[in-house]
């Protein structure tokens, strides 16, 4: 019986067979990567958490500036964007240290042993999952401005000017975000302390450094004409987090003070802030123990 | 093989002799909790990031603060408190979370079924670790930002009462921080949901009201643990903050109270939970 079975076994990759269908090939790595995602309860709640505060706060921001004026209901559509973003943080940070927090890492790298394409695969499926999430997000962000633009009769445009940039350019963030989680992640491969770099790098640096603008200027004196020299290095900085340039995306708007990097550029440094994390994973992963 | 008895003899005998109670006691479960805690490699890296922040952040920030001589120097002194709380909301989630994470709750609670005193004595070993931590996070931004205050002129004076309430008010809000963390952790029993809903509470939605005023923001932002960093604030940009608010504005040390019902309602909320739900 036993014989048979092995007979059996040995013989079937030249008998029936092509030769290199046994192997852990790249796409089926994405594939059981994305059934990994996937099956994840806690995946689905960062997406429906992303979809339902972009919608909710755009809603309530566009609600409360209709009574003025001016009203433009398209001002209002990246007001839910600096929240929205940290459930896809946060679901990047888990892709990338789930496998190392729960011990499942020794079954996924003795199936891959030659690991890099578990990375590359795992920024396949991330990056899916979070570009559905955060184009539901997004049109979550525009049904929302829809009930304060109808009681002031506008209608929404979004082929003016600068709006299909935004559009686009906040999806583009929200998923760059999930990956830079994921780069973090698969870098330090401990949930706590990656999710205290990515915390810090994303969302508390740039409130830190608003309190620099903030001890350098008196906040009862009288504006100014030009920009002090404080607050031109500050906006620089800012410009280069990723929260920085990720605002570059959204928006075409000039800081002051800040080098004019333009969306483009904008988009550049946060695929920087992506791909070097991403890399030092790499170089990790193939050099260095999994443990 | 006649050890045997002899061994259960003497262990029989022993209590008779020995005048210390047995069982669990409070003071060994604080006891047990400081040693978890201390026995950690990872503490000591935390404690070091978090001094490392807090004097880098405030030598980092103080470049940027403007000579006016005579201004007090506590300001500066007190600036890395918003990066370095960090360090202090990681501790108190992990004291509070980690055990529920590795498995090492079940054999905790196992030994001290009554539960509760597990997290008192957690509540306590944070509350005492907290001011050391801060007390020399401040100590090292005070010594980092010496050289400033020289060539700035500002003074550093410890009598004067705004001076003071900052320094410490540091350390009181970090431990505040630290409290919170606990309760958060010990509430949600996972070390990184506990981090981001407090680092969402204390700086995210605080942030996000501050950019966006109104009515109802600026209640909220008052209401919220994030009012605690008021008692960091100097008179100028509390009297700036109160201003331009259309809600309560409360005072330094309300702020304070503010955070501190935040920590106790978390605890509480832990509490209740340890005692009447399930510990898996």
């Amino acid at each position: 019986m036993t014989a048979t079975t092995a007979a059996s076994r040995r013989a079937r990759p030249t008998a029936h067979r092509p030769a290199d269908a046994g192997g852990p090939t790249l796409p089926r790595v994405v594939a059981a990567q994305w059934t990994a995602l996937t099956s994840l309860r806690s995946s689905w709640w960062a997406a429906a958490l992303t979809v339902v505060v972009s919608g909710v706060l755009t809603h309530l921001s566009a609600q409360a500036s209709s009574v003025d004026p001016g009203f433009d209901p398209l001002g209002s559509l990246t007001s839910g964007v600096v929240l929205s973003q940290v459930p896809p943080l946060v679901l990047g940070v888990l892709v990338g240290t789930g496998d190392f927090s729960t011990g499942a890492f020794r079954t996924t790298y003795v199936a891959v042993p030659r690991r890099w394409p578990v990375l590359v695969a795992q920024t396949v499926a991330t990056a899916a999952f979070a570009l559905l999430t955060a184009v539901a997000a997004v049109a979550a962000a525009v049904l929302a401005l829809l009930p304060s633009a109808r009681s002031r009769d506008i209608a929404l445009d979004l082929g003016r000017d600068g709006t299909p940039q935004t559009l686009v350019g906040m999806t583009l963030l929200l998923t760059a975000i999930a990956l830079l989680g994921l780069a973090i992640g698969a870098l330090v491969r401990r949930s706590v302390p990656a999710l205290t770099a990515a915390v810090l790098l994303v969302l508390v640096l740039p409130v830190v450094l608003l309190l620099a603008t903030d001890l350098s200027t008196d906040p009862l004196a009288p504006a100014t004409g030009g920009v002090p020299p404080a607050v031109a290095v500050v906006n620089t900085v800012v410009a280069f987090l990723p929260s920085g340039a990720g605002a570059l995306l959204t928006a075409d708007v000039v800081v002051e003070g800040a080098p004019d990097l333009g969306p483009w550029g904008g988009g550049l440094v946060l695929a920087a802030w992506i791909a070097l994390p991403l890399a030092a994973a790499a170089l990790r992963l193939r050099t260095r123990d999994v443990v | 093989m006649g050890g045997v008895p002899a061994t259960a003899t003497a262990r029989r005998a022993r209590p008779a002799r020995d005048p210390r109670p047995r069982g669990v006691t409070l003071g060994r479960v604080v006891a047990s909790e400081a040693d978890k805690l201390t026995s950690l490699r990872s503490t000591g890296w935390l404690a070091l990031a978090t001094v490392a922040a807090a004097a880098a952040t405030a030598w980092g920030l103080g470049m940027f603060a403007r000579p006016e001589p005579g201004a007090s120097g506590a300001p500066i002194a007190v600036a890395g408190a918003v990066l370095s709380q960090l360090g202090f909301l990681v501790l108190g989630a992990r004291t509070g979370a980690d055990e529920y994470r590795s498995g090492t709750a079940r054999s905790t609670f196992a030994a001290v079924p009554r539960r509760l005193p597990v997290l008192a004595g957690q509540a306590l070993v944070t509350a005492a670790a907290a001011p050391v931590v801060a007390v020399t996070a401040l100590g090292a931004a005070v010594a980092a930002t010496a050289g400033l205050r020289a060539a700035a002129g500002l003074a550093l004076d410890v009598t004067d009462p705004e001076t003071a309430r900052l320094l410490a008010g540091f350390v009181l809000h970090q431990t505040g921080v630290a409290l919170v963390g606990l309760g958060l952790g010990a509430l949600v029993r996972r070390p990184d949901a506990a981090l981001v809903a407090g680092v969402l509470a204390l700086v995210v939605l605080d942030h996000l009201l501050a950019t966006n005023p109104g009515r109802v923001a600026d209640t909220a932002r008052a209401l919220l643990p994030g009012a605690g960093a008021r008692v960091l604030l100097d008179d100028g940009r509390l009297d700036a903050l109160a201003a331009g608010s259309l809600g309560p504005h409360p005072g330094p040390w309300s702020g304070y109270l503010v955070l501190a019902a935040w920590a106790a309602a978390l605890l509480a909320a832990a509490a209740y939970r340890l005692r009447r739900g399930d510990v898996t």
